[in-house]
């Protein structure tokens, strides 16, 4: 048992946040207002590295293992910077990136990652459809072999990416009637004919990140595309739950540090009745809420990176209690954070609007609490 | 590197913590709770005699926060009033006289506090001082060599059964609460003292519970536990070990509201299923889960901290008290509902934990004093430059 990172994974913490205060962050708030991706943003991040950090060095990445990864969530976050860009972030290092990482041939992976690790291609996952959100073993998109390639028929939606991406892994089914088991994986690169892209969505939060749908008619896939094998998506997509509970959580453990520190800020110069309003327990117990929330948050986090890191096998129990916690407790407590700054926390100008919006989506993306909580109760009644 | 896993030996203290729990203490809860307090003391040193074969004491006098929350969550969730009699006990006298008190005082009580037959208290709680002990009226006053104590205390867990007190007494009341305040041990028997009668409590009602006065109690020079004057410095610290005990108590108290709920899940049925499988009811189990893992994350977090003596343990081991000890409440309130009208009779295992649950919240610093000292970190660590 050990709660503490080792010195190299400080520093590395230390050196990202400061980075992404100084670089990135004051390009956020600009970009939220007009709800636009942020090339420059998106490249000072694939400068840093941050943008293939898992990946094997070979491949252009760093091979960080899952805690740094987490610490360099923690750090973008932290640092100020917007759920929108983190998510987009979230989407194209760990959904498509890792899932080719940990899944792909080698052919695959000296094909994709280099491209990927630094930026210049953005990638996407596309796993949900009109029809099937939590429920993702119903998907209808279907693959249907063709000599050596696999045509692909049907639509996406949601995906996070999708209007920017050149790469696109892409769950679908060879035969619907075997429910998982018919699920497949491909890469589908930007430009295959039969492949397009809706309009981007307009979103309540993570606005900087780019979402549409994904429409495949007629879509040839060569067969060397396919990851992991037929009958593999399964398995891929739930292996990639590991990476949704853990790194794509971390960017609001960051967060939950930066709200503190804005709502602290805020509430030791702000007066009232003549004293500052940090003096009122009301305005007190939202701030130690937060801090509380924060440390379990912190914990749940870390402990799907440790286990992942030191090979234990991960409960799949708790990697739903994660997300249930932090996307429930964090909203609640980004709601707080508004609260407390009263009237001018609904004004796009301070922090704390934007990271209730962005907060939202942690109850949403990735299996709604809804969801988690029925996974938890399932295995509780087991 | 990051590892929250427990470690072998860990593992093994928890298995034969809930293989002795399993047959000494949890068959005879329900029957300690529901005891006239005059027959509780002598089931309570049965048990302590049991606890101490099984080391349990050992493990409560070593400074190994860490092991004492694995161990303490097992008891806890057999029996919480034990548990919590145990504390009093092994942790808020026995620690502290480990820690602090001279070398005669460790070999006169710690040797029977190990064993069980030697039963200690805290007395701090009075009338008018709870959370601000600046209220507290009881005094020390030098005679001679050694000292004469008046004034009296409420609330004291183990009274009834205590063979020592450590009592918290100003021993100079002009210095303030940081100098001028004290520990002493007062003895059973010690002409002057007196303990009340049992306090019926809520819950944890094997823990008997009690006021006590002292009226010209004369004590030795040996009494005295550390300095003169450095009395609430080692209640602070005594106060933290107990905060991570409680936590490990309330996590233990949530695994068996689990139990007994997930039980109550599989086997009542209504319209055709067992009501489990509703979603109201699943999502109940659900929340009753997430709530207790992280608790007993948070706890053995600040256990950690404290023993590897972190800077920033006091605040972990705050938020630990606080999270666990709301959870509790939380859980056992759910748990009532899975029940149902089940639940609200006597005899009914999660009518006994909801009751017990209740104390987390009150005790050794309510829920609003945990805030406020957590808030205020925060607050100064971003002060205006």
């Amino acid at each position: 048992m050990d709660f503490t990172f080792t010195d190299e994974q400080r520093m590395f913490r230390d050196t990202i946040y400061r980075y992404c205060k100084e670089e990135v962050a004051p390009l956020c708030e600009a970009a939220d207002r007009e709800g636009e991706f942020s090339m420059e943003v998106w490249k000072k991040l694939g400068s840093m590295g941050l943008l293939g950090l898992p990946f094997p060095e070979e491949y252009g990445g760093s091979g960080a293992d899952f805690t740094t990864c987490c610490l360099a969530g923690e750090a973008m976050g932290h640092a100020g910077l917007d759920g929108g860009h983190t998510l987009a972030l979230g989407a194209h290092t760990y959904l498509c990136g890792a899932n080719i990482m940990e899944h792909g041939t080698e052919e695959q992976k000296k094909k994709y990652l280099p491209g990927l690790a630094t930026g210049e291609d953005i990638g996407c996952m596309g796993l949900t459809e009109p029809g099937s959100g939590s429920d993702a073993a119903a998907l209808a998109t279907t693959a249907v072999k063709k000599g050596d390639k696999y045509i692909l028929n049907g639509s996406k939606t949601f995906i996070t990416n999708a209007p920017l991406a050149k790469v696109f892994v892409i769950f679908a089914t060879l035969d619907k009637s075997k429910r998982h088991k018919g699920i497949t994986t491909f890469i589908v690169d930007a430009g295959t004919p039969g492949l397009s892209t809706g309009k981007p969505m307009h979103k309540m939060g993570c606005k900087c990140s780019t979402t549409s749908e994904v429409f495949m008619e007629d879509c040839e896939v060569p067969a060397e595309n396919i990851l992991g094998g037929e009958g593999a998506g399964w398995r891929i997509a739930l292996g990639g739950v590991e990476w949704d509970r853990s790194t794509l959580l971390s960017p609001f453990l960051g967060g939950g540090m930066f709200m503190i520190e804005n709502c602290a800020r805020y509430a030791n110069e702000r007066r009232a009745f003549g004293k500052t309003i940090g003096e009122f327990q009301s305005i007190q117990n939202r701030i130690a809420d937060m801090r509380v929330f924060l440390e379990a948050a912190r914990l749940a986090v870390y402990r799907v990176a440790a286990s992942k890191d030191n090979g234990v096998m991960l409960n799949p129990l708790l990697a739903s209690v994660n997300k249930m916690y932090v996307g429930d407790k964090g909203f609640e407590m980004c709601s707080a954070a508004v609260d407390l700054f009263g009237g001018y926390g609904y004004i796009h100008e301070y922090p704390v609007e934007r990271g209730m919006r962005d907060a939202k989506l942690g109850q949403l993306g990735g299996g709604t609490s809804d969801i988690m909580r029925m996974i938890v109760a399932r295995f509780m009644m087991m | 590197m990051i590892d929250y896993e427990l470690t072998n030996e860990q593992k093994d203290l928890q298995g034969r913590m809930v293989a002795f729990c399993r047959a000494e203490i949890a068959p005879a809860a329900a029957e300690l709770d529901a005891a006239a307090p005059d027959k509780v003391p002598e089931m309570l040193r049965a048990r302590f005699r049991k606890l101490a074969g099984a080391g349990y004491f050992d493990l409560l006098l070593k400074a190994d926060f860490v092991s004492q929350c694995v161990a303490g969550e097992e008891l806890a969730k057999a029996c919480p009033a034990t548990f919590l009699a145990a504390m009093s006990s092994g942790t808020a006298f026995g620690m502290a006289i480990q820690c602090f008190g001279s070398q005669a005082q460790k070999t006169r009580y710690l040797p029977g506090i190990a064993a069980g037959e030697f039963i200690g208290a805290l007395a701090c709680t009075e009338a008018d001082a709870g959370s601000d002990l600046s209220g507290m009226v009881t005094k020390a006053e030098k005679k001679g060599d050694g000292w004469v104590l008046t004034g009296s205390k409420d609330l004291v867990t183990n009274a009834p059964v205590a063979d020592a007190f450590l009592v918290l007494a100003w021993t100079d009341r002009e210095a303030g609460l940081d100098k001028g305040l004290s520990l002493f041990v007062v003895e059973k028997g010690a002409s002057g003292l007196a303990v009340g009668e049992t306090v019926e409590t809520m819950g944890l009602r094997g823990a008997p519970t009690a006021g006590i006065s002292l009226t010209g109690c004369a004590v030795s020079a040996d009494a005295l536990v550390g300095e003169a004057g450095g009395g609430y410095a080692l209640l602070g610290r005594i106060t933290e070990w107990i905060k991570i005990s409680l936590s490990s108590m309330s996590v233990g108290l949530g695994v068996a509201c689990m139990e007994v709920s997930t039980g109550h899940g599989k086997g009542k049925k209504a319209f055709g299923k067992p009501i489990g499988l509703f979603e109201g009811v699943g999502a109940k189990l659900a929340v009753m889960f997430t709530l207790n893992d992280l608790g007993r994350m948070m706890t053995l977090r600040a256990a950690w901290s404290t023993d590897h003596q972190e800077t920033e343990a006091p605040i972990l081991t705050a938020s630990a008290k606080l999270f666990t000890s709301e959870s509790i409440n939380k859980i056992a309130d759910l748990a009532m509902q899975v029940h149902g009208g089940h639940g609200y009779v006597k005899g009914a295992a999660v009518e006994r934990l909801y009751r017990d649950a209740r104390f987390a919240e009150l005790a050794y610093g309510t829920s609003e004093m945990q805030r406020a000292f957590i808030a205020r970190d925060s607050l100064n660590r971003y002060k205006p430059a």
